[in-house]
């Protein structure tokens, strides 16, 4: 591999430092009625150093506490969302916010075992910001962070634009 | 090729669901998947059977799914012991925390989700349109699943650390539906 320049290994490790250090000011919500699920999304996120997070188990929770979060001028970055929840699904909560203005900002992510592209392309219609399917690697799932970041972060520089 | 067969051939025109290496392959696939990528547990898949009859499982926690596709109807159910989901969890719950009955059955019916809504979905790409119904968990220590069915059925093993369980498929081909058109 002569004449093929490698990026010095500290360079690497400041730049993934600069990354999860964007990522760690992130209010996340995240809705699932499986414990265990909450639980491997939270640990995946304290891994990118973001901490501040709560969770939902049903659909109706979710709704109460994205509502209450803006309310109090402490709105949500991120919201996971399950498809299957009780009370209300992912989907129907999907389409509750997206129709609502004050929430445009604010990133919508399914998060389920609904594989099929039709579901997918409905969740999309919907709104949603990003579709993972579980299982996925924290790997996979962190990278899916940087790409709603990046997506939060565009959304806020349009909307200041049209304020002026 | 008798009448009943003519009509099937006529009316179907994606490939059947079968017993057989492409099913068990896509089982391995999913529960390997399921596991290591949420767990971070490596399981190692055994050799698949086949036969006919009724079989009983024995497990603590089984998750259990029903599956149709055009003519064939069928269960999909994953086996474990408390042991094993023991074993599964503390990746994810931590290590010092000590997994509860509740804790098993909320993990068992999300492994169960996540795993057969895999299956499907990659069956699917091969041209195979499965529908899955509303899964359910069964536990119980010692508990046996038992299904009555007029087909066959096959279990792909798993080995973890030791411990063993399984997935077990039944199916039958419900030819009434082509009798009755």
């Amino acid at each position: 591999m002569r004449g093929q320049r490698f990026p010095n290994p500290a360079t690497i490790y400041a730049l993934e430092e600069k990354n999860v250090s964007q990522l760690a000011n992130l209010k996340v919500l995240i809705a699932d009625d499986h414990f265990l699920i909450r639980q491997f999304v939270r640990n995946t996120l304290q891994e990118s150093k973001i901490t501040n997070v709560q969770t939902a188990a049903d659909g109706n929770e979710a709704i109460d506490l994205v509502q209450k979060a803006y309310d109090v001028n402490q709105p949500y970055d991120i919201v996971f969302l399950d498809w299957n929840m009780p009370t209300i699904s992912g989907l129907e909560v999907l389409s509750y916010f997206r129709a609502k203005q004050e929430y445009l900002d604010t990133a919508f992510v399914m998060l389920t075992a609904e594989s099929e592209q039709q579901n997918i392309m409905k969740a999309i219609k919907a709104g949603a910001t990003s579709y993972i399917i579980k299982p996925v690697s924290p790997s996979d799932f962190s990278k899916k962070l940087f790409e709603i970041n990046e997506w939060i972060k565009r959304k806020r520089q349009t909307s200041q634009a049209v304020r002026g | 090729m008798d009448r009943r067969t003519e009509v099937q051939v006529q009316t179907t025109s994606q490939p059947q669901l079968a017993l057989d290496d492409v099913l068990a392959k896509e089982i391995s696939t999913a529960v390997s998947n399921a596991l290591r990528e949420t767990f971070a547990v490596e399981v190692v898949p055994g050799p698949f059977e086949v036969g006919e009859g009724m079989v009983s499982l024995v497990g603590d926690v089984s998750g259990v799914i029903g599956m149709v596709q055009s003519e064939l109807e069928g269960t999909l159910t994953l086996c474990l012991t408390f042991e094993t989901v023991r074993d599964i969890l503390p990746q994810i719950v931590g290590k010092s925390v000590s997994i509860t009955h509740e804790m098993a059955v909320d993990a068992v019916g999300e492994i169960t989700n996540m795993i057969f809504g895999q299956i499907k979905a990659n069956l699917g790409q091969r041209g195979y349109q499965l529908k899955l119904g509303i899964p359910c968990v069964v536990s119980g220590k010692g508990h046996f699943v038992s299904q009555f069915h007029r087909g066959r059925y096959m279990i792909v093993p798993f080995h973890l650390d030791g411990q063993l369980f399984q997935v077990y498929v039944a199916l039958h081909a419900d030819n009434s539906k082509h009798s009755l058109s």
